[in-house]
């Protein structure tokens, strides 16, 4: 079973009087495991895709479907509920919560899950590890360099281990060696625990890491390549 | 509680501007308490100096007295009926005979009201037994206030005038034998005091009364023939009335203090939801639901008021408890005022009046919290997350 299927998916923005198309006709299925990428240039509309499978928005013809669930018929709080339960975002920006500790950051996505505090206190600090970042834990994000700031937003993403994680553009600020310390990891937790990784890129560092790459231009998928 | 837990972190984390608004916050909760209790304790202090200097357990007054009608004096007395005469005799009351009457002091003439009053009563707290004293002239009493406005003083001699049943005018001499030291303005300013006795061979209406004040230990008066009894209740009236209004007009400090409060509140709220967009867009992706993210900002602001009642209650509590110890000077412009009023006042505070006006002002907080969240209900996360209000 297909963990996200998309078919015939269009979406479309309100601009003045008019409207833009960000998407037009789109069909994708992404299976469990897969390490792929949506990739294409600046308003190609890869984010705007990432963000219809996250659950952050909705089609405006067409579905999609993710973990059997229309995302076109989801109300607030069950999309909500699909999000915290099975899915991580890890952000271009980052997007830590300023006032907590790396520790708290990572241990939010738990909160809202309201897992007990032992096991949530364990699975915070095996992210962390997994990481690489046990030493910042008391650290808050405006200590944190770059690179780091993102390693703490891919242990809050997988720190509940989801079945799928949606990753935009998630080297855009960092080095290359800060990147491939991130990818390496995202690699590592793909293989291990078989979390599906979809990635929104144009960044030539991640794509090499890339096992499928759908090439999205002006809205629709103008080449979808698999790596063996 | 994850909500509690999120706010407390929130609100720890954001530094100076929570401890700003809690310190606002704290100072409108201490500031209306403070002044309510002022009002609280005048209204207790004046209840309380009325009841024992005037109006004890109740008075039962002549049909035809009417307090605020200075027409109705010449026919408002009557000889004191058996069911309340039994009560005189236990101590249980005491008989009053208001005549209206005119004084010549420093050569002026002043329209006073003659007040006969047995020296041995114990019911009010008029020091009547220096009527009791024998004197070369009709023994009197006046307030302080009455002495001033007078001038006169103990041992002064002054020419008193009254009409008698039949509508005769004759003449005394009285003598200040005691100036009393009453907070109760209406027994004291335009008021001669003399023994009961005297004034009613002066008048001739022997065992005749106006009024008849039965003492606190009374219970359940009930009218008897000519005389009506009017209760604690109903003689307290106008005191509680003018309170109420007085109240009223001090509330406008109230509302000011609330505004600026709740001013500082929205301020934030705005200001939080519009720098926190992007953190916003963080929380939904996460897996909070918009109603969550409401709810957090919501509590956030209500917190405030919740560290406020902490913060206040520490600078509040010994502020407050100092001042209902040693109260506090009170002009003496005040004695116009309208109603007793002592030379300190100590405030009064209630467990009531602390709880209601933490519950207001926690309502008031919270509402006034929530109204700015409302804009993230209307947001798209995907914008919130780029930073933009949608």
């Amino acid at each position: 079973m297909n963990l996200v299927e998309i078919e015939n998916l269009v979406k479309r923005y309100p601009m003045g009087k008019s409207q833009f198309t960000a998407l037009k006709n789109i069909n994708l299925q992404f299976e469990k495991g897969e390490y792929s990428g949506i990739i294409g240039p600046s308003g190609s509309g890869k984010t705007t895709l990432l963000n219809i499978i996250g659950s952050l928005d909705i089609p405006s013809e067409g579905s999609a479907t993710v973990l059997g669930k229309k995302i076109e018929k989801l109300s607030h709080r069950e999309a909500a509920r699909l999000r915290s339960r099975h899915m991580g975002f890890i952000f271009q920006t980052y997007n830590l919560l300023p006032v907590y500790t790396v520790f708290e950051n990572v241990e939010f996505p738990l909160l809202i899950m309201k897992m007990p505090e032992k096991e949530r206190k364990k699975k915070v600090m095996d992210a962390l590890e997994w990481l690489g970042m046990t030493d910042k834990v008391d650290s808050r994000p405006a200590q944190l360099s770059g690179g780091e700031s993102q390693r703490v937003a891919v242990a809050r993403a997988i720190v509940k281990q989801p079945e799928l994680v949606l990753a935009d553009e998630p080297t855009a600020n960092l080095d290359a060696e800060n990147s491939y310390n991130i990818l390496e990891r995202m690699v590592k937790l793909n293989k291990e625990l078989k979390t599906t990784f979809i990635f929104a890129t144009h960044d030539e560092k991640v794509i090499r890491y890339l096992e499928r790459k759908i090439y999205l231009v002006d809205g629709q998928v103008a080449r979808d390549e698999i790596i063996h | 509680m994850l909500a509690l837990k999120l706010a407390y972190r929130n609100l720890k984390g954001a530094g100076l501007r929570t401890w700003l608004n809690v310190a606002v916050l704290s100072l409108a909760y201490v500031l209306i308490i403070w002044h309510q209790g002022i009002f609280t304790g005048m209204l207790k202090h004046g209840s309380r100096a009325v009841i024992e200097d005037e109006i004890a357990g109740g008075q039962y007054w002549h049909k035809n007295y009417d307090p605020f009608d200075p027409l109705s004096y010449d026919e408002s007395h009557g000889p004191i009926p058996a069911e309340l005469s039994s009560l005189i005799e236990d101590k249980k009351a005491t008989p009053i005979l208001i005549r209206q009457a005119a004084i010549y002091p420093e050569g002026r003439v002043q329209t006073v009201l003659l007040k006969g009053i047995e020296p041995g009563q114990k019911i009010l707290g008029i020091p009547s037994a220096s009527l009791g004293k024998e004197e070369d002239a009709l023994p009197v009493l006046i307030g302080r206030r009455m002495a001033r406005s007078t001038s006169l003083d103990i041992g002064d001699y002054l020419t008193i005038r009254w009409r008698d049943v039949q509508g005769t005018f004759d003449a005394v001499e009285g003598k200040i034998v005691e100036i009393m030291n009453t907070e109760v303005v209406v027994i004291d300013k335009g008021q001669l005091w003399v023994p009961l006795a005297e004034l009613q061979k002066m008048t001739g209406m022997k065992d005749e009364a106006t009024i008849i004040v039965v003492s606190q230990n009374v219970q359940g008066q009930k009218d008897v023939s000519d005389w009506k009894f009017k209760d604690q209740k109903f003689l307290l009236t106008d005191i509680n009335q003018m309170v109420r209004s007085k109240r009223i007009s001090a509330s406008i400090l109230y509302v000011v203090l609330l505004f600026l409060a709740m001013l500082a509140i929205f301020d934030t709220q705005v200001l939080s939801i519009f720098k926190r967009r992007k953190e916003i867009g963080t929380l939904i992706a996460l897996g909070m639901t918009r109603r969550q993210v409401i709810s957090l900002f919501t509590l956030e602001g209500a917190m405030h008021g919740i560290l406020a009642i902490g913060i206040g209650a520490i600078y509040g509590i010994p502020w407050i408890t100092f001042y209902s110890k040693i109260g506090m000077k009170v002009p003496q412009a005040t004695e116009e005022y309208g109603f007793a009023l002592a030379e300190r006042l100590f405030p009064s505070y209630s467990v009531a009046l602390v709880l209601g006006t933490v519950l207001i002002v926690m309502a008031t907080v919270t509402i006034v919290s929530y109204l700015p969240t409302r804009k993230i209900s209307k947001m798209k996360p995907t914008e919130a997350l780029k930073g933009k209000i949608s």
